[in-house]
C-alpha cells in the first residue's frame, strides 16, 4: 500500500484507525489525499459543504470574517483531528472558514457519498457519527471554557 | 557554639520577614512582572520548585507569591508578580533599589523524584506558569533523569504570554516539546488557538498515561478540565499534582485561611496529589 494513498492515511488516522479492511476500502474509495500551503483555504463561509476533512499533519484555523477587522481565528485545529460537519446537515454549507496556518495534509472525504455510505452501511454510518459528534462536543466545551476568559483580569483582591 | 544566623532565624521564626532589595525588575505582561531580589544581609533562605515566600510591601501589607526560581548560590530570588490588588500592585511598582521583606519558604513543592525516570507532563495556566517555571529549570538541568517532557501553555492573548524572552530556548530544544495555545489571538499569532486542556489530546499518544506524571497550575476550572483529559487519557490521580493558589497568610498552617477541607494549603500545599484532593476540590463553596 502506497505511504501517501487515503487507505493509508485512514489506516493511521485516529478517526478511522480501528475500523476493519472493508470499511477501510470503502471508505478510501470516497476519499483523496490533498496538501494545503499556508494561508490556503480548506473550506470558505457560505460555500456549498461537500467534503469532510481528517487533518493527518499541519494545522488548521477556523475563523469567521469580521467586517473591518478582517479574519478572526476561533480555534485551531491539528493533525489527528477532523474540520467540518456541516456537510451532514442542511443546508449543508460551511459556516466558517477553514484556513491551513502551516503546510497541511488533509484526508478529504466525499460529503454526499459519505452519507450514501452511512445509509447503506448503518453500524459504520452510526459509529462514525458518533466519533464526529465527540470532536463536537470537544469543540463545544473549548469554545465555552473560551467564553469564560479564564485567564482575564481577576476579581480585586486586598 | 555559633550563634544562630538569619537562615536559623528565619526557619525558628516563621514569621521574621528578611530584607531583600530589588536588583532587577522585567515586564513580562501589561499587569505583570518578575522581580529579581537580593539577600540585604548574608541568609540563604533555600527554597524548591513549588514553594512559596511571603513577600511584604511595607507599610502595605503581605502576599504569598511562588518561587519563579529556585535561590541561587548566592540566596537571590526571581518572584513573578501580577498586579491584583493593592499589595501586589505596591510590589508590582518596585524599581531596583527599593526593599521588600520575605519570609519563607513555606509549603510543599513539585515531586520531582516521583517524576525521575518518567514521562513529565507540566500544564500551566496563564501566571500559572510562574511556579511550574522553576520545576522545568530544575528538570532540563538533569534532563536524562527523566524520559519525555511535554510543556502546555495557555494564555489569554499572544502578549499575556510570560517569560516570552526564554520561552524561545526552551522552544529550540528537541528533548521538550512546548505548546503554547492562546484564547483570543491577534493578527500576527500563528500558533494554536483554543484551551490548554485541549493541548493534552494532541499530545497524548507521545506519553505512557502508567509512567507520567503531571503537574498543572492555572485557574481553578482550567485545572479541572486539565485533570479530567488527564484523566480519559489514562493518568491516574496520584501522578496528578495541582498547585492551589488560596488565601495563604502565616505560612504555617495556624491562621486557617487557607483551609480546603482537611488541609492547610500554606502546609499540606500548595501543591497536592489529586487524588488527595479529589473529595474537596470539586465540593462547592468549599
Amino acid at each position: 500500500m502506497n505511504e501517501s494513498s487515503p487507505e493509508h492515511a485512514l489506516r493511521m488516522h485516529p478517526f478511522t484507525a480501528d475500523l476493519n479492511d472493508e470499511q477501510l476500502s470503502e471508505l478510501a474509495r470516497l476519499a483523496r489525499v490533498a496538501v494545503y500551503e499556508p494561508n490556503e483555504y480548506l473550506l470558505r463561509e457560505g460555500d456549498p459543504a461537500t467534503a469532510f476533512y481528517l487533518i493527518v499533519s499541519g494545522l488548521v484555523s477556523i475563523e469567521v470574517f469580521v467586517p473591518g477587522h478582517g479574519a478572526r481565528p476561533l480555534q485551531t485545529v491539528e493533525g489527528g483531528s477532523a474540520v467540518g460537519w456541516s456537510w451532514i446537515l442542511a443546508p449543508s454549507r460551511w459556516e466558517f472558514d477553514a484556513r491551513a496556518l502551516e503546510r497541511t495534509t488533509a484526508l478529504v472525504l466525499d460529503g454526499e457519498r459519505l452519507r450514501q455510505l452511512f445509509v447503506r452501511d448503518c453500524c459504520l454510518g452510526l459509529r462514525l457519527v458518533q466519533r464526529l459528534l465527540f470532536i463536537v462536543a470537544e469543540r463545544l466545551k473549548a469554545a465555552r471554557l473560551q467564553l469564560l476568559d479564564l485567564y482575564g483580569p481577576p476579581r480585586e483582591l486586598p | 557554639m555559633t550563634a544562630p544566623g538569619p537562615v536559623l532565624r528565619s526557619l525558628v521564626d516563621p514569621f521574621h520577614p528578611h530584607p531583600y532589595r530589588v536588583v532587577a525588575r522585567r515586564r513580562e505582561t501589561s499587569d505583570t512582572v518578575t522581580l529579581r531580589l537580593c539577600p540585604a544581609t548574608d541568609p540563604y533562605l533555600p527554597g524548591s520548585p513549588g514553594q512559596f515566600m511571603m513577600l511584604t510591601a511595607f507599610g502595605i501589607g503581605e502576599v504569598p507569591i511562588s518561587l519563579s526560581r529556585v535561590p541561587d548560590r548566592s540566596g537571590m530570588l526571581e518572584h513573578t508578580i501580577r498586579a491584583v490588588g493593592s499589595v501586589t500592585r505596591h510590589l508590582v511598582a518596585l524599581r531596583p533599589g527599593d526593599w521588600v521583606g520575605v519570609r519563607g519558604p513555606f509549603g510543599t513543592g513539585w515531586p520531582l523524584d516521583l517524576a525521575r525516570g518518567r514521562d513529565v507532563l507540566l500544564v500551566a495556566g496563564g501566571l500559572g506558569f510562574a511556579p511550574l517555571r522553576s520545576a522545568l529549570e530544575a528538570i532540563l538541568e538533569r534532563r536524562q533523569d527523566y524520559r519525555r517532557v511535554t510543556v502546555l501553555l495557555g494564555a489569554r492573548t499572544p502578549s499575556d504570554v510570560l517569560y516570552r524572552q526564554i520561552l524561545p530556548r526552551w522552544q529550540r530544544r528537541n528533548d521538550v516539546d512546548l505548546r503554547v495555545t492562546v484564547d483570543r489571538p491577534d493578527e500576527r499569532w500563528r500558533g494554536q488557538v483554543g484551551v490548554v486542556p485541549q493541548l493534552v489530546s494532541q499530545v497524548a499518544p507521545s506519553f505512557e498515561p502508567t509512567e507520567t506524571v503531571a503537574f498543572i497550575c492555572g485557574p481553578d476550572v482550567m485545572m479541572r478540565f486539565t485533570v479530567r483529559e488527564l484523566q480519559r487519557h489514562g493518568v491516574s490521580d496520584d501522578r496528578i499534582f495541582l498547585s492551589l493558589e488560596r488565601n495563604m497568610q502565616c505560612g504555617v498552617g495556624l491562621c486557617g485561611h487557607c483551609q480546603l477541607g482537611p488541609f492547610f494549603l500554606c502546609k499540606d500545599g500548595p501543591v497536592l496529589p489529586y487524588s488527595r484532593l479529589m473529595p474537596f476540590y470539586e465540593v462547592r463553596e468549599l
